[in-house]
């Protein structure tokens, strides 16, 4: 690695993942290795099957390796039990879903204060992080409103709210502009561009170059392996790419 | 704190997916309720049944004792006693004199008859020959007139006193103070009615449908055989305090009155409203668990219905528990909150069902049998709500709080 890390948030070793499918094993992934600082902005691309969903819900503790180990901010997570998983995915992880997977029949505010209430945090302070979580994504006015009131945009800033408010150190985004049209995807990559800007590690999934190029590294899968791993080096927010390669 | 969050947000989930489907939820309620119904109208019944028979027995007495041939409640071998020696007036006697001073002696010796007035009969009246001393045992008094007196036994007068059934019986809204029935072939006098003791309508004896006389008229009217008939004796003991130990002393005058040798088993029997009130609630008991066996099964149905309807929310809301799961709910918050909500559903139908129930039992009051919900009764209707809704709801809410957040979230 020659990245320069404030130290590293994440590390994969020789990650493996074996699904059983009926009779046939799938190897999703085969031996991944990664590290990724504090405070970077990496997306993680490939065609369908080269397992970058699975890398994905490794990252976001949502799974664990079959071999291999994931070391996140230090902690082994392989060994895990699920609750404890929970507990990390709760303080650790910010998660942005393609589909927002807003809670219906919840409102905003409540949608984006479930972090607060399953981290056990008293009423008051739940008030104070889940408004000023809600400001932050510009829905003040909209706070009482169920998700089904809201545009595909306002509710994907739901969930960035929701993903930002108990201030975790890693932001998850799986495809978050896919269900969107290009100028409300623009306004929510802006704004995960300003959550990195203000210290957030921002790990991003996605299959448009155009959307990759937000971020600082892009990390390539091809059949369960990192095939490159590089560097962008027109850094964030620049229209053209300008990448240098890192790894192979 | 933690887990405090965590049960009121269960409890408001809870709550957000029952108004969320009222319509489902009612139905599912619907079985419980029925189900509650059922057990709190079977507790109430067998309550007022056993309030019936308390009434009814009212008049015997709990300090009182029975001397009779036989046992009223006979568990055993009936044939034991069929050649038990009758309880003879002169055993009555000599076992009032042993006890004077001690208990209240009071003789009595009953037979059914036909009661006639003017073109009235009423058969098979039970007519007990009795004395004045019969109100003090059984703590009862005349509703008009008055009781039998001494010198009405003493001189042996054609006097009766009606129980409140004969007397509606015959004369309905007449007075039947002085007018002269037949009691069997005699003409008496009726001096007296007493107050209507009530209870009878579910088997007990009916103590309103009966006929004092004095016990020397009965003799001399009816006859005993030469004092050979078969006599009762009701003793009051001194006090309530001391059945126990006067029981021991009516058995022991009673044994030399019937000249037993230490050998010979009594051959009478000892009856007071203690074996009758055990005898009763042992079949009562029964009945009550029987009762309640069958009713549960309705509430199990209940039960049947929301863990079915449990399920299908388990399985609707997959993708809501993926979301949960993905931001840090753990298995015991997604267990938590179905398990509230099978609860929530059940206890509304518990809730429901008291009410209807107490419309029932107030029902049941007006035309059956004195019937009244108890505050324990309505405990144990909450309780075995709640803990049906527990129960119907563990099975989902766990298969809900093991699911895979990765494939709840994929689910659509």
């Amino acid at each position: 690695m020659q990245m320069n890390h404030m130290g590293a948030t994440l590390s994969l070793s020789d990650v493996v993942k074996t699904y059983q499918m009926g009779s046939q094993e799938v190897h999703a992934l085969r031996g991944v290795s990664l590290e990724i600082g504090d405070n970077e902005y990496v997306a993680i691309m490939g065609p369908s099957g080269s397992g970058k969903s699975t890398l994905m819900n490794m990252i976001g503790c949502l799974d664990i390796p079959t071999s291999g180990s994931y070391h996140l901010a230090g902690e082994a997570v392989s060994d895990k039990s699920e609750d404890e998983l929970a507990d990390i995915r709760n303080r650790k992880i910010g998660f942005v879903f393609q589909t927002f997977n807003l809670v219906p029949r919840s409102n905003i505010f409540h949608n984006v204060e479930l972090p607060l209430i399953y981290g056990g945090v008293g009423r008051a302070e739940r008030k104070r992080l889940t408004e000023q979580a809600i400001e932050q994504v510009g829905l003040t006015d909209r706070m009482h409103h169920k998700p089904n009131e809201l545009s595909g945009g306002q509710r994907q800033r739901v969930a960035i709210a929701r993903a930002l408010v108990f201030n975790p150190s890693i932001i998850l985004a799986d495809e978050p502009t896919g269900n969107l049209d290009s100028k409300t995807g623009k306004e929510i990559m802006a704004m995960l561009d300003e959550l990195h800007a203000s210290g957030h590690t921002i790990i991003l999934v996605t299959h448009e170059d155009e959307i990759s190029q937000h971020a600082e590294r892009v990390i390539f899968l091809r059949d369960g392996m990192v095939e490159s791993d590089v560097r962008n080096s027109a850094g964030a927010e620049r229209g053209d790419s300008h990448l240098s390669v890192v790894r192979d | 704190m933690k887990f405090g969050l965590e049960l009121s947000e269960s409890f408001n989930i809870a709550r957000s997916a029952i108004m969320a489907n009222k319509g489902r939820g009612m139905l599912t309620a619907l079985g419980i309720i029925i189900g509650i119904v059922a057990v709190i109208t079977t507790m109430t019944a067998a309550n007022g049944l056993k309030n019936t028979f308390m009434q009814s027995f009212s008049s015997i007495g709990s300090d009182v004792l029975y001397v009779s041939r036989t046992p009223w409640v006979n568990m055993g071998d009936f044939m034991q006693f069929r050649n038990r020696r009758n309880i003879s007036l002169d055993d009555t006697e000599k076992l009032a004199e042993a006890l004077s001073g001690r208990g209240i002696v009071n003789p009595g010796i009953n037979r059914s008859l036909n009661i006639k007035y003017g073109s009235e009969t009423l058969e098979n009246v039970n007519v007990l020959g009795t004395t004045d001393k019969q109100i003090i045992v059984s703590s009862i008094t005349p509703e008009f007139g008055r009781f039998l007196m001494p010198f009405d036994v003493e001189y042996k007068k054609n006097v009766a006193v009606l129980g409140s059934a004969v007397a509606e019986a015959l004369f309905g809204a007449l007075s039947p103070l002085d007018k002269k029935i037949k009691v069997g072939r005699y003409t008496y006098r009726v001096i007296g009615v007493m107050e209507e003791q009530g209870g009878s309508s579910f088997g007990g004896p009916n103590f309103d449908r009966r006929v004092y006389v004095p016990i020397t008229t009965f003799i001399k009217t009816f006859g005993d055989r030469g004092g050979r008939e078969n006599y009762d004796v009701a003793i009051k003991a001194p006090s309530q305090e001391e059945l126990a130990d006067f029981e021991y002393e009516v058995i022991g005058e009673m044994r030399k009155v019937r000249n037993l040798t230490p050998t010979e088993e009594d051959d009478f029997a000892i009856n007071k409203l203690d074996t009758l009130m055990g005898a009763y609630n042992n079949v009562m008991g029964v009945v009550l668990l029987i009762g309640l066996l069958v009713t549960s099964i309705s509430l199990f149905v209940g039960g049947v219905g929301v863990m079915n309807i449990m399920f299908v929310s388990v399985t609707e809301r997959t993708k809501e528990i993926g979301i949960r799961k993905a931001i840090g709910a753990r298995r015991r918050s997604i267990l938590l909150q179905f398990l509230f909500e099978s609860s929530v559903i059940c206890l509304i139908g518990g809730v429901i069902g008291i009410v209807l129930a107490a419309l029932v039992t107030f029902i049941i009051n007006a035309v059956l049998m004195p019937a009244s919900l108890s505050w324990g009764i309505l405990l144990i209707a909450v309780i075995v709500s709640i803990s049906v809704g527990v129960l119907s709801g563990i099975v989902p809410a766990w298969r809900g709080a093991r699911l895979d957040p990765i494939e709840a979230l994929r689910y659509e």
